[in-house]
């Protein structure tokens, strides 16, 4: 593997451990989702340039705009958190108990 | 050239290490930051020109700007870095960890890595990677207004769901 790939492959993976094992806060798991995302964009950058297919360069541009949604989404999750918890703690989201 | 590609994958790596553990989210958002600085630089290495550019100006300008003044939401008076007695051995575990993965899986390079490689033999102003985006004008047409009009509902979406009083998703506060 080039280092590269194992750096932008690591780079999801780490993102995607944080988001399963650290759960204090929700905006570091929105972060985290960010830092996935991110991610995603380098690879799908470096494959239009590495292997010269400069038609993939529209990928990383709409997967941004979209990521920007689902981004803008979790930030509004957030706002409505803090209003009615008092604070983004994920352990106060208890409502749902079965 | 693959020195400095080495170097920005390094602070790369140190940058995705700072997020995906960090028990504060203020220092996340300083990770994020450093990520995607380093990860224009990595583009740029690479042969980018226009890509690098929305990189930096979209996450940094955008939605790192976003998320530090949400930040003020998860607010903690004595927040938790890095230094922390009870965190020192969480962070040398991951480190540690991406260090071994690294030494495992790269211990032979395989592939050539690191050039840039170009399709017409000329010296150009524009590289690749502004045709291509230049394709998603062109061709991608109805693809880039359909990633327009998402971006409108979820504009329509948010400020629906924040509304309060008694029609949105927030109770009277």
């Amino acid at each position: 593997m080039t280092p590269i790939q194992m750096t932008f492959s690591t780079n999801f993976l780490l993102g995607l451990m944080g988001l399963t094992f650290h759960r204090t806060h929700l905006l570091s798991a929105l972060l985290r989702l960010e830092s996935m995302m991110l991610s995603l964009f380098l690879a799908t950058s470096l494959w239009a340039l590495q292997l010269s297919t400069i038609n993939i360069a529209t990928v990383p541009m709409l997967v941004l705009a979209f990521s920007a949604c689902s981004a803008s989404s979790g930030l509004r999750l957030l706002v409505a958190t803090a209003r009615t918890h008092g604070s983004d703690h994920m352990q106060n989201l208890n409502l749902l108990q079965c | 050239m693959s020195y400095l590609v080495c170097v920005l994958l390094f602070g790369l790596m140190v940058g995705s290490v700072g997020v995906a553990w960090n028990p504060s989210p203020y220092f996340a958002a300083m990770g994020l930051v450093m990520v995607s600085g380093v990860g224009c630089g990595v583009l740029i290495c690479f042969g980018g020109s226009f890509l690098p550019l929305v990189f930096f100006l979209i996450y940094l300008g955008g939605m790192m700007v976003v998320f530090a003044f949400s930040a003020a939401l998860s607010a903690e008076p004595y927040p938790y870095g890095w230094g922390n007695r009870s965190v020192k051995m969480y962070v040398a575990a991951y480190v540690l960890g991406v260090g071994c993965a690294w030494k495992v899986l790269l211990g032979k390079w395989s592939g050539f890595w690191g050039g840039i490689l170009d399709e017409s033999g000329e010296l150009l102003v524009l590289r690749g990677d502004m045709m291509g985006v230049a394709a998603m004008h062109d061709v991608a047409g109805w693809m880039l207004v359909l990633g327009g009009l998402g971006l409108l509902l979820t504009l329509f979406v948010v400020l629906e769901l924040v509304r309060g009083v008694s029609r949105g998703g927030l109770r009277t506060v």
